[in-house]
């Protein structure tokens, strides 16, 4: 018996590590709860998660309005206030992201106390959804005192939200993690629109609109495995197929030619000698605006 | 007495082979990868790169990039600096546009000045990797 001594410690340790895995057990435990019943999709975890990378971060889109000129407009933010209207696990993961966005946006034109109002809300809704524990509110809140802290600020609050979703995807809650990005992509879609009728002059805040065509048809696809399981994301599906038909009438065309390529201090410059051209009017921004203001207006009810 | 005593050497051989890969902390690279995007640019994503002991030849990620912006995408090898890490880019219909080998020379980082607006694939593989172990940081500037 002796001789398997070592053995048996080894059996030992196996059993105390496979033992560590009890906080993730409570944590997917409750987030099962959350999970209101609804079954996965016939679809592999990993499809949906290439999908979900697909989405691009608010971030991209809300620098490109402060770059091209247009003034910062609160009015068309969602009101921070409205927080505890949100009572359902669906209303606060999609306006999770929605308030993700804008507290985006207030930081990029550096707006760092409107953002704090919005920081609030996005941690009372992660508070709600058992993911809070990504938001250090405090430490936010002292660099937003400077305006000097501005990159510390965004970068923060991009990990906090690449930190959602990976552990939303880890815990094999998808559902939630579409529902933040979709509505964070909304709203970054919604302020680009009203950015774009206010300064049509700017054509590259038309342009970015149009090109999130080729992101739209990501998420429908996305969402329609889920439209068959969930009756909440089969609903917006059904009201975002107005927003696929508004997107019809844009095209985008593409030319190839091979890329050119140098090493700068250790780095390769790659130079895109392609090109993409999205052919999309005023007119056609105004009718995706307004497709985004009915959905948006029943999203933040 | 055998039986148990092979059991027993199966059951230390899976938990040594458990912590060769718990060996692989991605974060605490990608961690190091943030701060190390150049001045100007805007960290976006960062990527954690487990090639599981060489068991995965490669790691693969994809993110729409949009015309008119520069994309850096540098790394960060458990082996230290960028040393048995390559990423390649290829565009949507999967044609490969550069990597970060070149004659033999294993770069730090790709800078990619898009063009063409489009869903773009990143590509992480190995070479003379001793970790298989990483992480890479995305960042953009317009």
């Amino acid at each position: 018996m002796k001789n398997y001594l070592p053995f048996l410690l080894i059996t030992a340790m196996l059993t105390v590590s496979s033992c560590g895995s009890d906080k993730k057990d409570d944590a997917d435990a409750f987030l099962s709860e959350l999970d209101e019943g609804i079954d996965a999709p016939a679809i592999s975890e990993e499809t949906i998660n290439d999908i979900l990378m697909q989405i691009p971060a608010p971030i991209e889109i809300s620098m490109l309005m402060k770059e091209s000129g247009s003034a910062y407009d609160r009015t068309i933010l969602s009101n921070p206030a409205d927080v505890s209207k949100y009572n359902t696990t669906f209303k606060r993961a999609i306006n999770l992201g929605i308030y993700g966005t804008d507290l985006i946006y207030t930081n990029i034109f550096n707006k760092n106390q409107e953002g704090l109002a919005y920081m609030k809300s996005v941690k009372e809704l992660a508070d709600d959804l058992n993911i809070g524990q990504f938001f250090n509110i405090r430490l936010i809140g002292r660099l937003a005192t400077n305006n000097d802290n501005l990159d510390s600020i965004m970068l923060i609050t991009t990990q906090n939200f690449n930190a959602i979703n990976r552990y939303l995807q880890e815990n094999k809650r998808a559902n939630l993690s579409i529902l933040f990005l979709v509505g964070g992509w909304m709203e970054a879609v919604h302020i680009n629109c009203k950015m774009a009728i206010d300064n049509p002059e700017v054509t590259s805040l038309a342009e970015r609109i149009g090109e999130q065509k080729i992101i739209l048809e990501n998420i429908m696809l996305l969402m329609s495995f889920y439209a068959e399981t969930d009756p909440n994301i089969k609903e917006l599906y059904e009201d975002m197929l107005q927003l696929k038909e508004a997107y019809g009438n844009i095209e985008i065309t593409y030319t190839y030619a091979e890329p050119t390529t140098e090493i700068v201090d250790g780095v390769l410059m790659i130079k895109d000698n392609s090109s993409s051209t999205v052919h999309i009017t005023l007119d056609n921004v105004k009718e995706i605006d307004r497709v985004i203001e009915t959905i948006r207006t029943k999203l933040t009810s | 007495m055998k039986v148990l005593k092979y059991i027993l050497l199966v059951i230390a051989f899976v938990f040594i082979q458990q912590e060769t890969q718990a060996q692989c902390v991605p974060t605490e690279s990608v961690k190091v990868c943030i701060p190390k995007l150049a001045g100007g640019f805007h960290f976006l994503k960062s990527y954690e790169i487990n090639g599981r002991g060489g068991r995965l030849e490669k790691v693969e990620y994809s993110y729409p990039f949009a015309k008119g912006t520069m994309y850096m995408v540098n790394l960060c090898s458990a082996d230290g600096g960028n040393q048995g890490l390559v990423v390649t880019l290829y565009d949507a219909a999967r044609k490969q546009l550069a990597t970060s080998v070149v004659n033999g020379q294993q770069l730090q980082a790709i800078v990619f000045n898009c063009q063409r607006t489009g869903i773009y694939y990143l590509t992480y593989t190995f070479d003379n990797s001793t970790s298989y172990c990483g992480g890479s940081a995305l960042g953009f500037k317009r």
